[in-house]
């Protein structure tokens, strides 16, 4: 017998764009919802979308991180249930514990199922218990020479180039790749002490490195009734330093394929007994071979591509399921057509080493029209903080071809009018005409095999150019350029 | 319109149509009107606008580039010459473009190593159907490069005759020289007379006109004049009526002071003898200066300091293009009560010095000989230029040399090798013929100013002037296309109101509006909000605040 939660107000304990699209799936179901924010951010656009809002402190950063203040926010406004969103707390297991403790209802999986999926060395145990092939690994190394000497034994018998990673590290952080003796033993111990300073843990383990695979994920929904479904694929080959640049779906494999990865996705979060939504992500060789690679225990920044090509709403659902319901549908019921792409527009300067690019949004025209979805976070005459994340605005487009999706796409990047910042928009526009690209010819190296996408120049409107010379000739008071 | 001349028509086509005519065709000279009377000024943008009626007044060509516009266009308007040919060619379809060419010395002043002078007239001739080429010296090899590569890209050539006065400057003089081109050209061009200082009686003008068509029957006549002395009506009805074919003019409506005299009061007079004008629509002429009559105001700034013609232009010779701008210099130089002197001064010059032609690049010669001789006492400054002129450099001098004091002074000033003017003018004298450039390097040099690769058109511009087409490539890259904006606003003085709204399509027809929020002063620094196309934009642009300054002062 399942306990119905009911609740009428939820805290999104988070900021940006995913705070946005939290509220409007709450605010759709009828529920209040509640902001927090940090005084340093107190211009958030998050904040205005919200019922009500709370300042949790003088931040940057640190108050959205600390539990307790979040959970005080939640008693004082209110709030039945907090929504982590990703990042900050979104995969911290103690988060829900305090909120299981503190009486509230946590939207996502249970601590323990995070606890467990959090670990990369559990995650593959429950994995490899289903049947599910894993990349040849370690376990944790030990500490000192007993790891070292694990690591050269597991180097002699899989070869290089090899994979460091970070225990408790995820989205692409916590990981190395070596391709001798020298730089594994190197790489061990910066690995850790980096380990350490990010996640507060310095384990790690090796692991086998694919060459030049797919980034496959499969969304899942599970529910309290024993209910796990599967939202198909993405492709998320496209990477910058393993930090996702364009997630697409479906992930373009083979229908044969396709269906046996979506089946051990489901094995997985079914083994690990979980929850809410989540990503169960592989790596595919060219030959069809797929790996296990990690469960991501929260809501991705990627939904949108299988929101926009089922058109199921992957938040209502979390909602509906931490109140205690069923999924809304069935496997049978859930049908993909089309592409989907969504990329990451970012405050940021791609000929700058992708460096942030903090300032006043001077102005800021979105893109719009048919298959155009938008998640953003700025408005004209925001000035974006050096303190947190430099998405400002997630563009998701649907095609019902392949083609269709990359032209749309195309037009849409050039349906944006961003002045005063620098953003990743023209290093898009350059991906969404390259023959590859077009051709749906991606792997995971396809950013460093294609160096030339950065060769483009800015190109400012012509309009702006000649209102900056008005403005000159109005402060001389007579044209400057013609004495 | 029947009889009309239009673009699409070879040029064996254009001069049998013209030698069959009865009439007589019209040439806009929208260039020399805008140079000789408007310092060069004159923005596209007013072209494009007077363009639909100008192309409906069925004109046998409009003069929009050449002289000292390509070098103004780069330096004082930032907009690109070739760019100006596109914006005129878009605009105006049927009408042939015409452009006027120093020669070896191309739209600069100096002359340049033959590839340059082919490749630029390559570039240019994509876009000019008509070439007037000269040479200051009526020294004709001096246009042989330019020539055949006119020829090479079939465009209609119209190699000129320098015209001015005096007891040298006899029919059978400019007969031979028309021979002599004739020799390099064959007989399929038209030869263009190039009065540029207006000079001579319409009898004298008739005379010349007559000798030319009696040496050379069938061969098409072009007379270029100016209207200084306020009579280039007389000289141009007496051109037409000995025999030329093709008269320069201008819209009543703006100009036809020190340029071309007005079109209307040309057919006006002409019609009493039965002469009518080929293919002009005249109501179109008149709408043409209708429009240009509220333009003109743009540009009444760059109108020169005296006001009115001139008649005793016939004594000083200078070109009609280099007036405004000299009595402007005079002006900025603190002088302009010296003018009559100088002007004196410049009569006695140019007969001292040759009696040659007193057009670019000469005319800047012996003008700065006058003022030189005026201001410091007689050949005691001799500039570089006129030590050049005296060793033959632009060529040979056609008539005859200066007095030996005068050699004495100019070409001994500042030697120090105790070396005498014939010694120097027999060792040092004659034409300096420079090697080609090095185009490649060129390129390359000018890529790695502009750090993006340049187009031939890019190259053309800067191996002509390179620091002015440096300047303006870096312009054009910050501020855009400046030509957009309307001449009101790129002229505007005194800085623009709260909620003035400025309005232009871009280059694709699509409109633009830029209104003014408020203007606001920090310190050095002048803040200008702006709504560019409905969205809100501040610029700081840091200047001396001019008050500010006034109020320290």
């Amino acid at each position: 017998m399942v306990d119905k939660r009911v609740f009428s107000k939820v805290l999104v304990a988070n900021r940006g764009e995913i705070a946005v699209r939290i509220m409007r799936s709450a605010q759709e179901l009828g529920l209040k919802v509640v902001a927090i924010y940090e005084e340093t951010d107190k211009d958030a656009f998050h904040i205005m979308r919200a019922d009500e809002a709370v300042c949790i402190g003088s931040g940057p950063r640190k108050d959205y991180l600390n539990i307790d203040k979040i959970i005080l926010a939640a008693q004082q406004t209110g709030a039945q249930a907090i929504h982590p969103g990703y990042g900050f707390l979104a995969e911290n297991p103690d988060f829900p514990e305090a909120c299981t403790n503190a009486g509230l209802v946590f939207i996502g999986p249970p601590p323990e199922v995070i606890r467990n999926l959090g670990s990369k060395v559990i995650a593959r145990k429950i994995a490899q218990a289903t049947g599910v092939r894993v990349i040849p690994a370690t376990e944790m190394l030990a500490p000192g020479a007993p790891g070292e000497e694990a690591a050269l034994a597991f180097a002699a018998a899989h070869g290089f180039p090899i994979m460091i990673k970070a225990v408790s590290g995820g989205g692409g952080r916590g990981i190395r790749q070596v391709g001798d003796r020298d730089s594994l033993l190197t790489g061990l111990k910066r690995s850790r002490s980096e380990a350490l300073m990010s996640f507060g843990d310095d384990n790690i383990y090796l692991e086998k490195c694919v060459n030049r695979p797919r980034h496959v994920e499969v969304q899942i929904l599970a529910d309290s009734y024993g209910n796990v479904v599967h939202l198909g694929t993405r492709n998320c080959s496209i990477q910058r330093r393993h930090q996702k640049l364009i997630e697409i779906a479906p992930a373009g494999l083979d229908p044969a394929l396709t269906g046996e990865i979506c089946d051990a996705a489901v094995r997985v979060a079914r083994a690990a007994e979980y929850l809410s939504a989540g990503t169960v992500e592989f790596l595919v060789e060219h030959d069809g071979t797929y790996y296990f690679l990690e469960v991501n225990t929260r809501l991705q920044v990627e939904h949108t591509v299988t929101e926009v090509l089922t058109g199921i709403d992957i938040v209502r659902e979390q909602l509906l399921i931490a109140m205690g319901e069923p999924i809304s549908f069935s496997q049978a019921q859930v049908h993909e057509r089309g592409f989907a792409i969504e990329l990451r527009i970012n405050a940021e300067d791609p000929k700058n080493d992708f460096l942030a690019s903090p300032g006043l949004v001077e102005v800021y025209r979105s893109s719009a029209g048919h298959g155009v979805r938008l998640d953003g976070t700025i408005y004209q005459g925001y000035r974006i903080t050096p303190y947190y994340d430099s998405l400002i605005v997630k563009l998701t487009v649907y095609g019902f071809t392949w083609r269709e999706a990359v032209d749309r796409m195309a037009r849409a990047l050039n349906g944006f009018l961003i002045i005063g910042v620098k953003t990743t928009i023209p290093y898009f526009q350059q991906i969404v005409k390259e023959p590859d690209f077009i051709r749906m010819n991606l792997d995971t190296a396809y950013i460093d095999d294609h160096p030339q996408l950065m060769g483009y120049r800015e190109q400012e409107r012509e309009v702006e150019k000649l209102a900056r010379l008005i403005a000159e000739i109005n402060a001389h008071e007579k044209n400057p350029y013609t004495q | 319109m029947q009889g009309r001349i239009i673009r699409g028509m070879s040029p064996t086509e254009i001069l049998d149509t013209l030698r069959e005519s009865e009439g007589y065709y019209l040439c806009n000279n929208e260039r020399d009107v805008s140079q000789s009377d408007f310092k060069n000024r004159l923005m596209p943008m007013t072209t494009v606008r007077v363009a639909p009626y100008r192309e409906a007044a069925g004109f046998f060509s409009v003069e929009v580039s050449g002289g000292a516009s390509v070098h103004v266009d780069l330096m004082r308007k930032q907009v690109n010459p070739f760019e100006r040919l596109r914006i005129t060619r878009k605009a105006m379809p049927r009408t042939l473009l015409q452009t006027v060419c120093r020669g070896s010395s191309l739209f600069g002043y100096r002359h340049y190593p033959e590839n340059v002078i082919r490749l630029t007239v390559r570039e240019f001739a994509r876009y000019v159907d008509v070439w007037r080429v000269y040479d200051f010296l009526n020294h004709v090899p001096n246009l042989v490069p330019v020539m055949e590569e006119v020829q090479e890209a079939s465009r209609l050539l119209m190699p000129s005759i320098c015209f001015s006065t005096g007891p040298e400057h006899t029919d059978r003089y400019y007969v031979d020289k028309v021979k002599e081109i004739l020799e390099v050209t064959g007989p399929d061009v038209i030869i263009s007379i190039k009065n540029y200082a207006g000079l001579g009686t319409p009898k004298r003008i008739t005379q010349l006109v007559e000798s030319i068509g009696a040496a050379f029957p069938g061969l098409v006549l072009h007379y270029h004049g100016c209207n200084t002395d306020g009579n280039d009506i007389g000289r141009m009805s007496a051109a037409v009526l000995a025999g030329v074919k093709i008269v320069d003019v201008a819209d009543h409506g703006y100009g036809a002071i020190y340029g071309q005299a007005p079109a209307l009061t040309l057919i006006q007079a002409l019609d009493d003898y039965g002469k009518k004008a080929v293919g002009v629509d005249i109501p179109s002429l008149i709408q043409s200066s209708d429009l240009l009559r509220q333009e003109r105001k743009i540009y009444e700034p760059f109108e020169s300091p005296f006001r009115g013609h001139d008649p005793t232009v016939a004594a000083y010779k200078l070109t009609g293009g280099a007036v405004g701008s000299v009595f402007e210099q005079a002006d900025k130089g603190g002088f302009l009560e010296r003018l009559p002197e100088i002007l004196t001064e410049m009569a006695r010059v140019q007969a001292e010095l040759g009696n040659w032609w007193s057009v670019t690049p000469g005319s800047q010669i012996i003008w700065t000989t006058a003022v030189n001789n005026v201001l410091h006492g007689r050949y005691e400054r001799p500039s570089l230029d006129l030590k050049n002129i005296l060793l033959g450099r632009y060529g040979p001098l056609p008539f005859f040399k200066p007095d030996a004091w005068i050699c004495e002074k100019v070409l001994e000033f500042q030697r120090y090798d105790s070396k005498k003017w014939p010694q120097i003018l027999a060792s040092e004298g004659g034409i300096q013929k420079s090697g080609d450039a090095d185009l490649k390097m060129e390129r390359r040099r000018l890529e790695g100013e502009l750090d993006r690769p340049v187009s031939d058109e890019d190259l053309v511009l800067y191996l002509q002037f390179p620091f002015d087409a440096v300047s303006f490539f870096k312009f054009q890259a910050r501020c855009g296309k400046a030509w957009l904006l309307p001449p009101e606003v790129w002229f505007r003085r005194g800085g623009f109101k709260d909620g003035e709204c400025i309005t232009f399509a871009d280059e694709f027809g699509v409109p633009h509006h830029i209104e003014v929020i408020s203007t606001r002063r920090e310190g050095a620094n002048v803040i200008t909000t702006l709504m560019v196309d409905h969205s809100f934009q501040t610029f700081s642009v840091q200047v001396e605040d001019p008050h500010k300054a006034q109020a320290a002062g």
